[in-house]
């Protein structure tokens, strides 16, 4: 084997050609790991969005948005008193009437931005458990509680989201009265305001849907009450089936940003190629006298691959501590609302591994289109 | 100078493809060197020279006949084995001495030494004591490019010599050297003929690099013309 420090001098050689497969390296992890922490984000905060207890209740053929569903409002009531298994405290079941609206909000020196608002009642404790208040109360008329990420949103600094602020909406002023976090959930992203004011002000009778939470995650009953009751034109989707779709519904995008990694990475890999083909090319006479020395082909083609490998992994290596400086944790907004970025371990190691690969892979063909030559012409070789 | 011969070439022929030609540098040579001998394989470009000594050097393989150095015939071994065997049997010195620009010249000769399985310090003696030989054992941590085209030789010399392979070839060594540089480098390829026994065959151009030797071959067209003995 040839010692090690030969190919770590090599890396030095050419300052230049060392820089561009550092970089080359670098810029496709990077794009690994951003396409990787976007699909793990997105996916966490949908399939995360839904409780196997609740069950929801929407509009005959809209099934796939609640924005677009309408029920009558009557429907809640109905379903509190007729279907069995609810969950039920101090004597109120846990059924929550909500209307899901897209309205043009704007804070204090903001743009007007379109944010998905839902009007709710204080039955919606009961259904989110996961919800909790971080800052103040929950709203009441003339009042909105944001989530803690509708500040990405509302296109304000996250500090100056904090009860008390006030937020326009369709030409009147609401206060903030607290704010709300559902740990991964698209909630976060939303404006929470008083049902009825929320009806008023779209000029709607009816609500977008119901949520009801079970006390166990049959929901035969309630699939049962809507056939029952066809005259309400209700549907039934399980909560985790409504974002599991949503999720489905989304695939393309996080499919995209594969497809724009993978492009992009190819399109590297053949400027990799390039790269290290110039910097072996150059050594063609000094490969062919190490083998003349009695070094085999492999021996050789070792040491090529520390070579190239060390410089990708210093590009990988670079690239990961951007993104965890810069991309974890990084707030996205898309039209559901936003989520963290998330650098899960899993996709640490993809962008490793895709360093790994540009080094090997990378050096494989220039590395052999170097090796092949016979000895005699190789060490004529200009170099 | 022992008698019984190192190289040993029979009906030695190359050929090879240049497009739609078949091209035969070298046509059923016969030669014999005897170990310890300093050879100069003389003659015009194209006849043939150069092809024989990479074929005694293992470096390329003959088309037809046979090739037997040290009691063994090297012409049917694969790149592999071939491989192994120039790193236990042959030293090869190049016009243009081939260092490796990024080792410092210890490093250069030490590296035959890493095939095998010497210690560290095995390979710190030996190294050094071929630069020694050399001349050059005040150089030892300069890279190529801090050394002169003769220091530069030396240390292929060295790097040659450094496993004690029974046999040296040079390729035209003195051929990018000044006069005073080119007379030191052989007298030094004298000295490892006649005092460590080393089997050396050269080629050159140059007729007064030939008088080093202790016998010189002129090659025309890929035949031997001539064998000529020359005085001690």
């Amino acid at each position: 084997m040839l010692p090690f420090r030969y190919a770590i001098r090599n890396l030095f050689r050419d300052p230049m050609r060392l820089l561009q497969t550092l970089l080359g390296s670098l810029l496709v992890t990077l794009l690994v790991m951003g396409a990787g922490a976007f699909n793990q984000g997105m996916t966490r905060m949908l399939s995360a969005s839904g409780d196997p207890l609740n069950v929801i209740l929407l509009g005959a053929g809209s099934e796939e948005s609640l924005q677009r569903s309408e029920i009558p409002d009557k429907a809640a009531g109905i379903a509190a008193s007729t279907i069995p298994g609810i969950q039920e405290r101090a004597g109120r079941s846990a059924v929550s009437p909500e209307l899901h609206f897209m309205g043009y909000l704007q804070a204090p020196d903001a743009e007007r931005v379109q944010i998905l608002l839902r009007g709710v009642k204080a039955e919606a404790l009961m259904v989110y458990p996961e919800l909790s208040l971080l800052e103040g109360r929950f709203p009441r008329a003339g009042e909105l509680m944001p989530g803690r990420m509708a500040w990405k949103s509302l296109g304000i600094p996250q500090e100056d989201l904090k009860p008390g602020m006030l937020l326009e909406f369709e030409g009147q002023s609401f206060r903030v009265s607290g704010i709300f976090a559902a740990p991964g959930t698209v909630m976060e992203s939303e404006i929470w305001a008083d049902l009825n004011d929320l009806r008023t002000l779209t000029q709607r009778d009816s609500l977008s849907g119901v949520t009801l939470r079970m006390q166990s995650p049959d929901h035969r009953e309630v699939k049962l009450f809507s056939t029952r009751r066809r005259n309400l034109e209700l549907s039934v989707v399980p909560e985790q089936e409504y974002y599991a779709g949503l999720a489905h519904f989304y695939a393309p995008i996080r499919g995209m940003t594969w497809v724009t990694a993978l492009l992009i990475g190819v399109g590297a890999l053949a400027g990799g190629l390039n790269t290290l083909y110039a910097a072996f090319a150059s050594r063609i006479a000094e490969l062919a006298t190490l083998q003349t020395l009695g070094y085999s082909r492999a021996a050789i083609l070792l040491s090529l691959i520390q070579e190239a490998l060390m410089a990708c992994l210093l590009g990988s290596l670079l690239a990961l501590t951007l993104a965890l400086q810069f991309l974890d944790g990084l707030t996205v907004s898309f039209s559901m609302g936003s989520f963290q970025l998330d650098m899960s371990p899993g996709v640490v190691l993809a962008g490793l591994l895709t360093g790994l690969f540009l080094g090997v892979l990378g050096t494989l063909p220039p590395a052999l289109r170097c090796l092949v030559p016979p000895l005699p012409a190789a060490l004529r070789s200009a170099g | 100078m022992n008698a019984s011969p190192l190289i040993h070439c029979h009906h030695l022929t190359k050929h090879y493809r240049k497009g739609k030609q078949q091209v035969t540098p070298l046509q059923a040579l016969d030669l014999k060197v005897p170990r310890g001998e300093f050879l100069a394989l003389m003659g015009p470009s194209g006849s043939g020279k150069t092809t024989l000594l990479n074929l005694i050097a293992g470096i390329d393989s003959p088309s037809e006949g046979e090739l037997i150095i040290d009691g063994q015939d090297i012409s049917q071994l694969s790149r592999g084995k071939l491989s192994r065997w120039r790193a236990q049997h042959v030293g090869y010195i190049f016009q243009l001495y081939h260092l490796i620009p990024v080792l410092s010249a210890y490093e250069n000769v030490e590296l035959p030494l890493l095939l095998d399985s010497f210690s560290g310090r095995e390979r710190r003696e030996r190294v050094e004591l071929a630069l020694r030989l050399v001349g050059l054992e005040d150089r030892m941590h300069h890279k190529p490019k801090e050394l002169s085209g003769g220091q530069e030789q030396r240390v292929a010399i060295a790097r040659a010599l450094v496993a004690d392979p029974p046999l040296l070839v040079a390729d035209e060594p003195t051929g990018d050297l000044d006069r005073d540089a080119a007379a030191s480098v052989l007298q030094l390829l004298q000295e490892l003929s006649r005092e460590h026994g080393k089997t050396i065959v050269m080629v050159t151009h140059d007729p007064k690099a030939a008088e080093a030797a202790d016998r010189l071959l002129h090659l025309e067209k890929g035949k031997l013309l001539e064998s000529e003995a020359l005085p001690a």
